[in-house]
């Protein structure tokens, strides 16, 4: 709509466009515009829709941030609370009104991290040493603590010597996956705010 | 939804409610404060003799507006019809051949007659006031289609100025409860196209953004961080001079290709559609080398 509207108001064939402030007799201010700019670059910035990863009310946010991600130096300048998000209006509460420092913080857990028995220090290791030591804990302690049936002789299926934190931040269906498999295995210390 | 009861609704009781869809223009003081605008921008920019010269022609767009009857005559069954058929209520061609609207013209060119222009303005004027009824009947046609000829700018901008006025008292007596999403990147009371988009701090509608349309000024609510022109969010960027004031940004889209810039309001109270976008030339001068052209329209500064 806008290209068809828009077609004919430059001159065909010649390739300058004639302008209003133009054709009004004001061409020698708009050179003037045209030599100011020209040592002027233009600085390329972002705003990206996303949800608050604190709780499981999952306000929009949106989050400004500049630099070119292909060249890998974007950045975010700057969070607010998203307006046009129908569970917030714009509104955060106060941790999420820090959520730029969260991002920016030397100590954000940005990968799975080891302090090994005895260690006073977290190691960087790979997600799949990661999973596989997880596995091997839990089915360690799973077949050493696992209770199938109470006193009364009665089926429970409880595995209450491990516990298990999921993030808020995710899909229905995240969270549905998260709880079958932490309910599956019979753990009751278990919470990641899908009951909200 | 019942007339007899307050609209009351329970489930936002100590929450946000959601914006206004939309905001009706001021006709009484719009065009005054365009014009303090311009001379403000005036004050400090390259392009200050084109920001003078606007700011007179808003002062007389005022003059025409306070000298005209409070109420227009508005088509009350045209406004129901439109309703009906999800159109814009204020039927252009319908306003267009409203006797009102020559007499609007008419007292706009003898009002922009008293300002100090330049020769080729004075002369394209001359030629607006001397045309007979046919030539002034085309232009009509062609500022109410956007469809502005390219020998003819500055003509069709001063005709252009006189229909702001027509078609902003007459959306100023629409009820925004009555007017809906017509299509994207259009003006739900007259169909216009947006001159830019305002992120505003009102009370009530913080930190939303409005079209400002360019014929009746109405504005109206679209989400942020998504093309105004194609509706599309997959790619928009954001283009602004390094080093500025962070108050004027192009929002480009990646899918249509177009931009329309996103004023500040909330960093810069003072920010008027018409005024800040003229005035912000350089930034449209800037994209030019890009691969985004100008999606918005104003009849003050066509072929940027």
């Amino acid at each position: 709509m806008q290209i068809s509207r828009r077609g004919f108001i430059k001159v065909a064939g010649v390739g300058v466009a004639v302008t209003t402030v133009g054709a009004f007799g004001f061409g020698e201010a708009e050179a003037a515009v045209v030599a100011h700019v020209r040592p002027f670059k233009l600085a390329n910035t972002m705003e990206t829709r996303n949800t608050c990863p604190y709780c499981s009310v999952a306000c929009g946010i949106i989050m400004y941030s500049k630099g070119d991600l292909k060249k890998g130096d974007a950045t975010i300048t700057h969070i607010e609370g998203d307006a046009d998000h129908p569970t917030n209006r714009g509104t955060l509460c106060p941790k999420g009104a820090a959520l730029k420092d969260f991002i920016h913080s030397e100590t954000r857990l940005k990968y799975p991290m080891v302090r090994k028995p005895g260690s006073n220090k977290f190691e960087r290791v790979s997600w799949d040493t990661a999973l596989d030591r997880i596995a091997r804990l839990m089915k360690d302690d799973r077949d050493k603590n696992f209770v199938a049936k109470n006193a009364d002789g009665v089926t429970v299926n409880r595995w209450t010597s491990t516990g298990m934190l999921a993030a808020s931040a995710t899909t229905n269906e995240t969270a549905w996956l998260t709880y079958k498999v932490a309910r599956s295995l019979g753990l009751l210390g278990f919470d990641n705010q899908a009951r909200v | 939804m019942s007339d007899t009861f307050p609209a009351a609704d329970p489930s936002m009781v100590g929450g946000v409610s959601p914006a206004p869809f939309a905001y009706l223009p001021k006709p009484l003081s719009m065009f005054a404060r365009r014009a303090a605008r311009f001379d403000a921008l005036a004050a400090n920019n390259e392009l200050a003799p084109y920001l003078a010269f606007l700011a007179s022609l808003a002062r007389a767009q005022q003059t025409v507006q306070d000298a005209l009857p409070p109420q227009a005559d508005l088509d009350r069954a045209g406004l129901e019809r439109a309703r009906e058929f999800g159109m814009p209520p204020l039927d252009r061609d319908a306003i267009r051949t409203d006797p009102t609207t020559l007499q609007v013209l008419r007292a706009l060119l003898d009002e922009a007659a008293k300002i100090e222009m330049p020769a080729p303005a004075a002369t394209a004027l001359a030629r607006v006031r001397d045309a007979d009824g046919t030539v002034t009947d085309q232009m009509l046609r062609d500022v109410l289609a956007d469809a502005i000829p390219a020998d003819a700018l500055a003509e069709h901008a001063f005709v252009a100025a006189a229909m702001q006025v027509q078609f902003a008292r007459m959306a100023a007596q629409l009820d925004t409860k009555l007017l809906g999403a017509v299509h994207p990147g259009t003006c739900p009371a007259c169909g216009g196209a947006p001159v830019a988009s305002m992120v505003v701090g009102w009370i009530g509608a913080e930190s939303t953004r409005y079209c400002v349309c360019s014929l009746c000024a109405t504005m109206w609510n679209h989400v942020r961080v998504k093309c105004v022109l194609c509706d599309s969010n997959a790619a928009v960027t954001y283009r602004e001079i390094e080093g500025g004031a962070g108050t004027i940004k192009a929002e480009c889209c990646g899918t249509c290709h177009g931009y329309v810039k996103v004023l500040e309001e909330r960093k810069d109270t003072a920010m008027e559609a018409f005024a800040d976008d003229v005035a912000s030339l350089g930034l449209d001068i800037l994209l030019r080398d890009t691969e985004f052209r100008r999606g918005s329209f104003n009849p003050f500064l066509l072929g940027a």
